[in-house]
């Protein structure tokens, strides 16, 4: 009866303290509040860019974090917004240029002279002999605005080189697409407030709650005066979880179900005929495409009750107000863009346009995911979201640039595109910003081996990435609270970040680096900017009269108004909330367009070899790559390691090790089991890297206009797994000592509680 | 409302005289009063000047008992009372488990360890100042008593040490010894105030402390031992260097921040004291009930959730309060949320509204 | 119930866990987290549930009454404060007699450690940090009214019975509007 224990005794979930590593570096303080100085800026993660203040204490050390009532998100914040701040003094934190003479040799620090001038002699020696646009620069959507527009302008006119793309490509660029193919004009076209108004709000591939937690809340209230939640998504996550009505399809089949809902919706009488008429071209094609779609055949192409189609078509064809919402999960996909059309042809036929409460966005997911596509550093872009063929568009640019327009470079290739043409040795040298594709790539040994193919390759991040790891030339960068500038959110507002700290040891602002470079380039007057504040200013004179229209913006008028939302093209003109109150699109022509689009196959179906689907995805502790996530201990005790999730009928107990084989990979996960997953899905979180990175199994099939690859379905199998893959532990630079949190306790590969992490007496 | 409020009160708090604890109190001032007058030879020892310190005492005895007698008549103090020194006292647990006391009373009472886990500046601030208040106690109470007295032997190069009438050891004044048996106090004073010094500080710099904090429960202790100290540095002072001019001033002043502060004891943070004892109490307990009765085993999950006699005693000081979930206990702290959000899904809401 | 309090409503919950990590935040504590995030139907749904203290009025804190050491204050505003840190002698009578499973224990520093309705920032007029960041309003912190004039259509209760035990608490929790009953079980049978 008696039985060997140990003292104390514990119970679960008595002492789940944050012990080790979970918190700021330098330790936990509470100094009162004289000794504290408030910083307001935004957060550095997701699109929503919630406001918050940085505390600062008496020596200019960012050691904490307030709320900040601002309008985005009154106060709140998700788990990453809260710890945010413990990146900015974090002991893996890159100080000093790192350089390697070859590959092979370990990286070691050097002075900023010798690795700047390393990139410039690569660039040139590469530029010469293989010609200019044999150098790329990648940028990322995560930069300020000011950064963004001068990564674009940066490989223009410093490199001249036609080669520059960034990571947003792996992001809204199918929204992006579809917006600019059926509006004009690629924005949100209502600010989150109108959600408020809207009777009907339907999100399609968007997992709100883990991947913009913060937005939430205007889901919430809205429903709290009434409105219904229509929510499109293969798991039921956890606004899925309470939604009016979850529609739980098959993944790669969105084009199809809403086609199907348009088919109800013609078939009911329910389309706005005379906004129809007014206001758009093209409808016919649109209405006898859906005329295939019937309830019953989307019910069997979707794997959902028919019933389920009508009921969402009738609740959204009967309101008065109704918004469609919606982000990765329907924009991953080799018909990202016609998913997208296929939202916005049910928008349209409708008349859910230009009022509060009926509209449509995307919700872009890095910090400045909008503004981050709209200055040219996207291949086929030029600041102000114009075109880089259109020959107006490139003599106004050259203009303001000071540069012959005959010298800028025309359209370059996509960031997967990229991939493969460094691959075969068309493109020879890289210098990325502000991006981690090791991770973040589909079919990473494709992409591994595009590096190793690199002859010269330089990357500037604040942690050592999993790229950065394998560069020639570290570069040691600021992160955003070292510096200022302003971020484009979902919404299309234009906030202001401000400056906390001074960024620690060697590191520098990225555009302080392109400036050091361009200089050594020989074309230092056209960077030679003091502040972020200068390039704003010729960001903004460079996008005047475009789409993007940031004329009108300075950073005093977002600081008295709490954001602008663009076009705003003169001083005096209180930006644009709400696009297309006048129901003119922004063709010449005013009118909007439907585009007919077919549901197509995924690039890979599965089939008896491959009979599951893989998607991939976020979970809410992490951000993108991991690279700044996996590195704060809050976030890695929340979810430390990734998983599968999978449906009880595979037969798989949680915790038992699965292995998920595609074409191109396997690696051996935890399972999660859980009814909240379809059965024929199987589901894996990327943001982490190494052998059980989820992107070793992806497909990299592209969509044949945005170039997103097809993350969200693969063909999959899944099997009983020996043992469970080990994580790998973010790099860090030569001479550190990894923090304590950051490798995997061994014997502790168990999954995670739910999808959204371990419960705090689960740890 | 009032019975309810009971011990959630600061337990000082005033609620009528109890009986039990006024004969407790009023019996061990008789018997400090008696040691008093047979320790100092029947006053003959006993040095009149000190009588303010000595009243005092007798005071801050009937204090400490009376609100000792009151606070273990709770159900979860007497129990722990009766449990600990049970344990305490038990033969049994003294052949099986002979060095546990010894530890205990080591890491828990004189070097507070425990401290140490809550920050190395918190616990060296705290060793300080007990070590100081130790010091200073020791030397205290049996000076003012009479239980101590020095003398010159003649032909006065040396002072020997009287213990109650007995002379024990002689010593140069000069010496090592002589000037630490001398200034024994001072030294104790600026431990105190090395301590006082770092609470201090803490308590107008860092929010952890500040929150909640309060004039006379947490601030008034730390100015009591800073008064105590300085005032007893400078009798030092004085009479070292500027010959004693001030010594009768600052008697007084001394005694009077002495004799407030040890009549405080009983009602505020000083009773910590007096209680901390019961912490060895508790873990002897705790360790010899686990090995005699083993682990209670959560009804729902089967985890660990406490000692056997642990969870049975705390179903008995639940019943003795009149809180009916006793057999709560049971379940361990996860799975009673686990229930409760289970029970809310089923009963209340599944989804948003 | 208290004037100005917490209201839990765990319907709204997204489990992201963001009170977790701003209770470490919290100046009285900073570097724990008191908060407890359950998931409550694992492997059926992603349903979760955040526990703050419910600051019992009646009976009065059970965690002060079993305190062998008068550890735990109930300041007169009805917050029920953490353990003393002079007293306390960390026996965790408090963490197994409170039955929300609320408070923790540091055994190494013998210490009890509880959420104090954030009292750094709810004595000076501030939300708690945990309703202060919560996404989604699952913990909502202000006057009955101010919680009406969001979410016309709940309905709150401050009776949660455990058993044959009904407890008052200063902490309400959201139930839908016709909820049947005026309480909320506790999970006890």
């Amino acid at each position: 009866m008696t039985e060997r224990h140990e003292l104390p005794i514990v119970a679960p979930g008595i002492d789940d303290f944050a012990r080790e590593g979970a918190g700021p570096a330098g330790g936990w303080e509470a100094p009162e509040r004289p000794q504290v100085r408030l910083v307001p800026t935004h957060c550095c993660f997701c699109g929503v860019q919630c406001g918050m203040f940085l505390k600062v204490d008496a020596h200019g050390r960012v050691f904490g974090v307030e709320a900040r009532d601002h309008d985005i998100n009154r106060m709140r914040l998700c788990p990453k917004g809260v710890v945010a701040y413990q990146q900015v003094n974090h002991p893996d934190r890159l100080l000093r240029p790192l350089m390697r003479d070859r590959r092979g040799d370990p990286l070691r620090p050097v002075s900023w002279d010798v690795a700047l001038d390393r990139i410039a002699d690569e660039i040139r020696r590469i530029q010469d002999a293989y010609g200019r646009d044999a150098f790329g620069v990648i940028g990322g959507a995560s930069l300020t605005n000011e950064k963004a527009y001068l990564i674009g302008k940066f490989a223009r006119v410093a490199l001249r080189t036609r080669h520059v793309d960034y990571n947003g490509r792996l992001c809204m660029v199918s929204a992006a697409a579809a917006n600019k193919k059926a509006f004009g004009i690629d924005r949100a076209a209502n600010p989150w407030a109108d959600l408020l108004e809207a009777q009907v709000i339907l999100l399609a591939g968007a997992n709100v709650g883990e991947t913009f937690p913060v937005a939430t809340q205007y889901f919430w209230e809205a429903r709290d005066r009434g409105a219904r939640l229509v929510v499109v998504d293969p798991r039921e996550t956890p606004v899925a979880r309470t939604a009016d009505v979850h529609v739980p399809i098959r993944p790669g089949t969105d084009a199809a179900l809403f086609n199907g809902l348009l088919h109800v919706i013609v078939r009911e009488g329910l389309v706005d005929e005379a906004f129809v008429r007014d206001h758009t071209t093209g409808w016919e094609g649109v209405r006898d495409t859906v005329a295939s779609y019937p309830p019953e055949r989307v019910a069997e192409i979707c794997g959902v009750d028919a019933r389920r189609v009508e009921e969402v078509a009738l609740l959204w064809g009967r309101a008065e107000r109704a918004m469609a919402l919606h982000a990765r999960g329907l924009e991953h996909h080799v018909q990202g863009v016609d998913n997208c059309l296929a939202v916005i042809n049910l928008v349209l036929a409708t008349g859910q346009l230009g009022r509060p409460g009926a509209g449509y966005g995307t919700i872009t997911g890095q910090g400045n995911g909008q503004g981050g596509r709209e200055h040219g550093q996207k291949a086929d872009m030029l600041p102000g979201l114009r075109d880089i063929e259109n020959p107006e568009h490139r003599a106004i640019v050259a203009e303001r640039w000071g540069i012959d327009e005959a010298e800028l470079p025309r359209a370059g290739t996509s960031f997967v595109e990229m991939m493969e043409q460094m691959r075969a040795g068309q493109i020879r040298g890289v210098i990325g910003f502000c991006n981690n594709p090791l991770v973040s790539l589909p079919n990473l040994s494709r992409i591994e081996a595009a590096y190793e193919a690199l002859e010269f390759h330089a990357q500037a991040d604040f942690f050592l990435s999993e790229t950065a790891e394998r560069a020639d030339v570290v570069l040691p960068s600021a992160v955003w609270a070292e510096d200022e500038g302003t971020t484009t959110n979902a919404e299309g507002r234009v906030v202001k970040h401000n400056r906390a700290a001074d960024p620690p040891g060697e590191a520098r602002p990225d555009w302080w680096i392109m400036r050091q470079i361009a200089e050594r380039l020989g074309a230092g007057r056209w960077f030679a900017f003091e502040s972020p504040r200068e390039i704003f200013d010729d960001l903004r004179d460079t996008s005047r009269g475009g789409i993007a229209d940031y004329a009108g913006i300075t950073y005093e008028k977002i600081e008295r108004t709490g954001g602008v939302f663009w076009p705003c093209p003169t001083p005096d003109h209180p930006g644009t909330p709400r696009l297309f109150e006048d129901l003119r699109s922004a063709f010449p022509d005013g009118r909007f367009r439907f585009h007919a689009v077919e549901w197509r196959e995924p690039a890979e179906p599965a089939d008896e070899d491959f009979p599951l689907r893989l998607t991939t995805g976020r979970t809410v502790a992490h951000f993108l790559s991991g690279n700044q996530t996996r590195r704060i201990g809050a976030l890695v005790e929340q979810t430390p390691r990734p998983w599968v999730e999978v449906h009880p009928s595979l037969g798989f107990a949680s915790g038992d090790p699965v292995r998920v084989v595609t074409r191109r990979g396997s690696a051996t996960y935890p399972a999660l089991v859980t009814d909240t997953i379809r059965p024929d899905t199987v589901f894996i979180p990327y943001h982490w890297s190494g052998r059980v990175a989820a992107n070793r199994m992806t497909v990299d099939a592209l969509d044949p206009v945005s170039k997103i690859p097809e993350f969200k379905v693969c063909a999959c199998r899944v099997e009983r797994g020996d043992e469970i893959d080990p994580l790998s532990p973010p790099p860090i630079p030569p001479g550190r000592m990894p923090q304590p949190f950051e490798a995997e306790p061994a014997g502790d590969a168990r999954p995670p509680t739910a999808p959204q992490g371990r419960g705090t007496s689960e740890r | 409302m009032s019975a309810l409020r009971r011990s959630t009160e600061d337990a000082a708090a005033p609620r009528g005289l109890d009986v039990a604890a006024s004969a407790a109190g009023v019996a061990a001032a008789l018997v400090t009063l008696a040691a008093i007058y047979l320790g100092s030879r029947r006053l003959r020892d006993f040095d009149a000047a000190l009588i303010g310190y000595a009243t005092a005492t007798v005071f801050l005895a009937f204090g400490v008992v009376y609100r000792y007698v009151v606070w273990v008549q709770s159900p979860p103090a007497r129990r722990y009372l009766v449990r600990g020194w049970g344990s305490f006292l038990s033969w049994r647990n003294f052949r099986d488990f002979p060095t546990l006391v010894p530890r205990e009373l080591f890491s828990n009472l004189a070097f507070q360890t425990f401290i140490a886990k809550r920050g190395a500046g918190r616990w060296l601030a705290h060793q300080a100042l007990f070590w100081g208040v130790t010091l200073a106690t020791l030397i205290t109470f049996p000076l003012t008593f009479g239980w101590i007295r020095f003398d010159v032997v003649p032909p006065g190069s040396r002072y020997a040490m009287y213990l109650g009438g007995v002379r024990t050891i002689t010593f140069a004044p000069l010496t090592w010894l002589g000037w630490m048996i001398f200034h024994a106090l001072d030294v104790a004073a600026v431990l105190v105030l090395i301590g006082c010094t770092y609470f201090l500080w803490r308590r107008f710099r860092d929010r952890e402390a500040t929150t909640g904090q309060r004039l006379g429960f947490d601030f008034f202790p730390l100015v009591a031992l800073v008064a105590i100290s300085v005032t007893g540095l400078l009798l030092t002072f004085d009479s070292a260097l500027l010959d004693g001019q001030d010594y009768a001033f600052l008697a007084i002043v001394h005694m009077a921040v002495v004799v407030l502060t040890l009549v405080f004891i009983p009602f505020g943070k000083f009773f910590h004291v007096i209680q901390r004892p019961a912490s060895v109490g508790v873990d002897v307990y705790k360790r010899t009930g686990l090995e005699r009765e083993g682990v209670f085993h959560c009804r729902r999950c089967g985890a660990p959730v406490e000692s056997a006699a642990f969870v049975r005693d705390l179903e008995r000081t639940m019943q003795e309060l009149g809180l009916r979930f006793g057999e709560w206990v049971e379940t361990c702290p996860r799975c009673k949320r686990t229930q409760r959000g289970e029970r809310y899904l089923e009963q209340v809401k599944r989804g948003f509204s | 119930m208290m004037q100005r309090t917490q209201f839990i409503d765990p319907g709204r919950c997204i489990g992201c866990q963001a009170c977790v990590a701003a209770c470490r935040e919290c100046d009285s504590h900073r570097g724990r987290s008191m908060i407890h995030l359950d998931y409550i139907d694992v492997g059926r749904s992603v349903a979760s549930m955040p526990t703050v203290c419910m600051h019992c009025e009646d009976p009065i804190a059970p965690c002060a009454e079993v305190c062998p050491a008068d550890a735990v204050l109930v300041t007169a505003d009805g917050v029920v404060q953490e353990a003393a840190k002079e007293r306390c002698i960390g026996c965790a009578n408090c963490v197994h007699a409170c039955p929300f499973g609320v408070p923790k224990i540091d055994f190494e520093e013998k210490l009890q450690y509880k959420c104090n309705l954030c009292y750094d920032r709810t004595s000076v007029g501030l939300a708690p940090w945990c309703a202060t960041v919560c996404p989604t309003g699952a913990i909502f912190y202000g006057t009955l009214e101010e919680l009406l004039a969001q979410r016309p259509n709940a309905v709150v209760s401050d009776i949660v019975v455990f058993g044959e035990q009904e407890i008052h608490t200063g902490v309400a929790i959201v139930a839908p509007s016709g909820y049947a009953r005026d309480w909320i079980p506790g999970g006890l049978p």
